[in-house]
């Protein structure tokens, strides 16, 4: 992809200050201990994980609303991590996101018109009876009825308040739409209506994504290239399909191993499992996966956990000694 | 052999303002020794509440308005509160969802693991100790001396998981009630506990009623299964032909709304139309009619039975043939 990409962070790093289980003294925790990857303009970038791996972290450090410890996020080219706030308020409406909980992320006590119509407002898209006809337009683009508008975020089902959450994402026509785990708390009936109409929006409107998932099929159904994190780090990152059928680094075929298929014919398949947890207190510029990994060798006590490039692969990169043997 | 639980025609309501509004609908279903047998269906199609109300653990709001729970022959429903203590946490021992509360936080692991032995068991504090030890190391967690010092806020959410698993196992029970045991954990320690459960039934024979949303974990678990849609079980059959021939169109819908793992990407997800139903008790016929690909043409619409497909397969729709939900 020769394109100039949308988003491109380079080596991102978040510290938090956290009091430990056996102390009150604060120390560091690393959440992101580095991230650099490129979003291309058109596509859906996905980012898999587990609890804890620092995948919202990005999310929420590609959105500005954390400031990272180090490294740079460039959005068009232009750094927007160390913008003063009122310059990056004039970028807002060009990059917007989605939360996970979205009973939790629209005030109980506006109706939808206000909700969709304050951001509107807020950047000057024109005059309250332009702003308004823009609310009709935007619930009838999520596929929601029009005179749903004067109602309560509470009237709504989880499914249907997601839409709402798109819908006000892209009242500001964005470039680009950072989904945070989208789809993670809704029935599965209803997260297939959610994922077809990101897919179709995203068509309509050439939009660029960044879709922050758990769930492995939901990520690999939406997204055209994936990075896979552990502890901070990304491990492996690929085209999808290519990600999905020939893992070359052991922690994403044991998150591949581990997901239930829906199939019954994957009962009592070969799988790799890991060992144990995640344990906090690894050592930093180690491989983090170390020590649960089921296939460790000597020179991996020394490996560093960089990234390169998998052997007779396209755009797949791993951040293992060797690349995954049957 | 006979059933070690078998549910008739069983009829739940919950207060609603005056009245009462019927969430589970003449749901019927067995589970043999030895058996794990799952509840499946979407929020609010009733599972967690027939199961919750088989140990009589309701709320005040809800009551059980007809049907007879048999366990072991006898009907737990005519139970009085005294005998059904004999047989909660003893004969049937249930672990929740949600493994944030279902610990108290104010004791240690300890003491709620040698509770319920020293209690249903008669155990000596000594031996219930070491029991509860040897519980904790069974279930996977290696220092188990420490974690039975420890609070529950200590552990992590695998850890807690096991914890309860252990506690549940304590009296050794003859069924186990699992109300989504994996849905709040992460694929990798998911796979360690589905493998858990599944090799603790073989060692004990006990049986397990497995509530779940996850098509995937089904397919991995179950030797039979149970479809529940708004109140009603709407298909029973064993795992392989009800993933592979399913008869109800709306198992057929949910089978295909379910992203895979390797699926062609360029193939759109099925999504159901609609949401589940969250008034339900006064629909007549199919309660899938308003969201059924076949819908009003459909011969079955007015159908209120379960009907055989097969021996071992129930149905309350045999119309989707052929065409299905695709």
């Amino acid at each position: 992809m020769s394109q100039q990409p949308v988003l491109e962070v380079r080596k991102l790093r978040k510290d938090y200050r956290i009091t430990g289980e056996n102390s009150l003294i604060a120390r560091t925790f690393p959440a992101v201990k580095e991230a650099s990857f490129s979003v291309f303009p058109g596509e859906t970038f996905g980012i898999v994980g587990e609890s804890g791996c620092g995948k919202s972290t990005v999310a929420r450090l590609v959105m500005c609303l954390e400031k990272p410890t180090a490294g740079e996020i460039l959005f068009h080219g232009q750094r927007i991590d160390s913008l003063p706030e009122r310059e990056r308020r004039r970028l807002r409406p060009r990059f917007q996101m989605v939360f996970q909980d979205s009973g939790s992320s629209l005030n109980p006590r506006k109706r939808v018109e206000d909700i969709l119509r304050e951001p509107m407002l807020y950047h000057g898209m024109g005059s309250f009876k332009q702003v308004d006809a823009r609310v009709e337009e935007l619930l009838s683009m999520v596929g929601l009825p029009s005179d749903m508008k004067r109602r309560y975020p509470h009237e709504f089902s989880g499914g249907q308040r997601q839409r709402i959450c798109i819908a006000r994402a892209l009242s500001l026509t964005p470039d680009l739409v950072v989904l945070d785990e989208p789809v993670s708390a809704l029935d599965v009936s209803v997260q297939a209506q959610i994922l077809n109409l990101l897919r179709d929006l995203q068509e309509k409107l050439k939009l660029t994504y960044i879709f922050i998932g758990h769930g492995l099929g939901a990520v690999h159904y939406i997204s055209h290239r994936i990075a896979v994190m552990y502890m901070g780090k990304i491990v492996e990152m690929g085209p999808s399909d290519e990600l999905f059928d020939h893992p070359a680094h052991p922690y994403t075929r044991s998150l591949l191993d581990a997901a239930p298929s829906a199939d019954f014919a994957g009962r009592g398949r070969k799988r790799v499992a890991l060992r144990g947890e995640v344990d906090e207190q690894a050592a930093e510029g180690a491989c983090p996966l170390c020590p649960r990994c089921p296939c460790q060798t000597a020179e991996c006590q020394r490996f560093s956990g960089a990234l390169s490039p998998v052997p007779g692969r396209q755009d797949h990169v791993s951040a293992c000694l060797k690349a995954w043997e049957e | 052999m006979d059933a070690l639980l078998e549910i008739k025609n069983l009829n739940i309501a919950f207060r609603q303002g005056k009245g009462f509004s019927q969430v589970v609908s003449g749901a019927g279903f067995s589970v043999q020794p030895g058996e794990i047998v799952s509840l499946v269906g979407e929020s609010g199609s009733g599972k967690s509440i027939t199961a919750l109300s088989i140990l009589g653990l309701l709320s005040r709001q809800g009551k059980v308005t007809g049907g007879e729970i048999l366990f072991e022959g006898k009907n737990l429903l005519t139970l009085s509160e005294q005998e059904l203590d004999q047989v909660r946490g003893r004969k049937i021992a249930m672990i929740f969802q949600d493994i944030m509360y279902s610990l108290n936080p104010v004791f240690t692991i300890g003491s709620q693991m040698t509770e319920g032995m020293r209690r249903h068991l008669g155990y000596a504090k000594e031996k219930a100790w070491q029991e509860g030890v040897r519980l904790l190391q069974r279930t996977g967690i290696r220092d188990a001396e420490r974690v039975m010092k420890k609070y529950p806020h200590m552990l992590s959410g695998g850890m807690r998981q096991r914890v309860m698993i252990a506690m549940a196992l304590s009296c050794q029970p003859r069924l186990l009630i699992a109300d989504e045991p994996t849905t709040a954990l992460d694929v990798t320690i998911q796979y360690q506990i589905m493998q858990l459960l599944r090799s603790l039934r073989d060692e004990t024979g006990m049986s397990i009623l497995l509530i779940t949303h996850d098509i995937g974990v089904v397919a991995e678990m179950a030797d039979r299964v149970v479809v529940m849609y708004a109140g009603q079980c709407v298909e029973e059959a064993d795992t392989k032909t009800l993933l592979s021939h399913p008869a109800h169109a709306y198992t057929k819908a949910l089978l295909q709304a379910v992203p895979g793992l390797h699926d062609e990407r360029s193939r759109r997800l099925y999504s159901i139309p609609g949401f589940v139903p969250q008034v339900y008790g006064d629909l007549t016929g199919c309660r899938f009619a308003s969201r059924c690909p076949f819908g009003e043409s459909c011969p079955g619409r007015n159908n209120e039975q379960m009907l055989l497909c097969a021996p071992g397969h129930l149905s309350r729709c045999v119309w989707g043939e052929g065409g299905g939900a695709a």
